[in-house]
């Protein structure tokens, strides 16, 4: 027997349809799917942890108010992404004028963090979430989104030939940042890696 | 030597979610690195999609309470702005015999002017003819609009009248009478 609940097999879309008509369950439902994502994905658009909670937040706000109109024609995750961007680049406007922050001095890690570092470079995400802040965009919406070349160029406002071009280079990025961790794992001796990047 | 251009290609396929065209893949068997990189590309969906459940965010989901609380608080928020009195603009109880006065005064003035100025000929006349026009007949409206002429015609008459019976009176002299 299906116990799932109603709500839970309906798509982003369907779902998006009952919050204009006033089914809060609905937008919760819509809430717990995508408020991790969107916290990831705007990582690298504001510091502290803080301010990523506070505009997803803003996200999901000016997503209720503005639920009416939103084409069902279209999709959800784009419609969001979309907001997202535009709230954390009028959040960084704002923030740009209140204060200019001065630039942080580079820190020496310590063996401890060096450690958790290692650890987190096993996963690809962790190792991507180094890369430019518009190659990281690009590859999370690529590919944890599934979104074509066309569609991100709608959201991050650019053209699809830059987002290919920004795909690319994550892609070699990311390669070179393999092999690099590989390369300073065999040197540690903790992970016999081999070489594989070593011509990119 | 045109390794870069290769990666870019295979790039390309790979977002597109083609297979590698022939001459790229004769290439990748030549190439190590080239070969490297469209494994790599090949790979990197799967890859991805593994590690994204490690990373997403999970506070117990602290996140989405924060926001749905947020969503309700504007809900509430909503209803009573609507209900909130609009504020009365108050007047100042010096201000309120004044303004009466003035008032008075404003209202005397335009009476006086309205009862005592006359509305100009035209003004009359062009109420009259749209008078016509909506109510008369076109026979109606033609006889009305001669009726000037025949107002003067008969002032005329009338002026003429008099004038004889002035000179009759005056002078006693009856055309056609013999004189006693």
């Amino acid at each position: 027997m299906n116990t799932a609940s109603p709500i839970k097999i309906l798509s982003d879309e369907e779902l998006a349809l009952k919050v204009a008509r006033g089914s809060l369950p609905s937008f919760e439902e819509l809430v717990s799917r995508y408020s991790s994502r969107l916290f990831y994905f705007l990582r690298h658009r504001t510091e502290t942890d803080q301010d990523i909670e506070d505009l997803v937040q803003e996200t999901f706000l000016k997503a209720f108010k503005g639920i009416k109109s939103f084409n069902p024609e279209c999709k959800f995750s784009t419609w969001l992404y979309t907001i997202a961007v535009r709230q954390a680049i009028s959040r960084y406007r704002t923030n740009k004028k209140r204060k200019a922050r001065p630039k942080a001095l580079p820190r020496i890690p310590d063996p401890e963090e060096i450690v958790i570092q290692k650890e987190e470079s096993k996963n690809l995400w962790r190792l991507a979430s180094n890369l430019p802040k518009k190659e990281f965009e690009a590859l999370w919406l690529h590919y944890s989104e599934d979104m074509p070349v066309k569609e991100i160029a709608k959201i991050t406002k650019k053209k699809p030939i830059t987002v290919r071009v920004l795909l690319h280079r994550a892609r070699l990025n990311l390669a070179r940042k393999i092999d690099q961790s590989a390369f300073s794992g065999q040197l540690a001796g903790t992970t016999p890696v081999k070489h594989k990047f070593s011509v990119l | 030597m045109f390794c870069t251009i290769y990666k870019w290609l295979i790039s390309q396929a790979t977002n597109s979610g083609k297979p590698l065209s022939g001459r790229l893949l004769r290439h990748t068997h030549r190439c190590s690195s080239c070969h490297e990189f469209a494994q790599f590309c090949g790979s990197l969906k799967t890859k991805l999609a593994q590690d994204k459940q490690d990373i997403l965010y999970d506070h117990d989901k602290v996140l989405d309470q924060k926001v749905i609380s947020a969503v309700h608080k504007e809900l509430t928020s909503i209803p009573g702005r609507q209900a909130e009195p609009r504020k009365k603009t108050a007047l100042r109880p010096a201000l309120v015999p004044i303004l009466a006065a003035a008032f008075l005064i404003l209202a005397v003035s335009m009476s006086i002017i309205f009862l005592t100025v006359p509305r100009s000929e035209k003004e009359i006349s062009l109420g009259r003819i749209s008078e016509l026009v909506s109510t008369a007949s076109p026979e109606d409206i033609l006889g009305k609009l001669e009726s000037p002429l025949e107002r003067e015609y008969l002032e005329l008459k009338q002026t003429l009248d008099s004038t004889t019976k002035f000179l009759l009176s005056s002078f006693n002299y009856h055309i056609g009478q013999q004189a006693e």
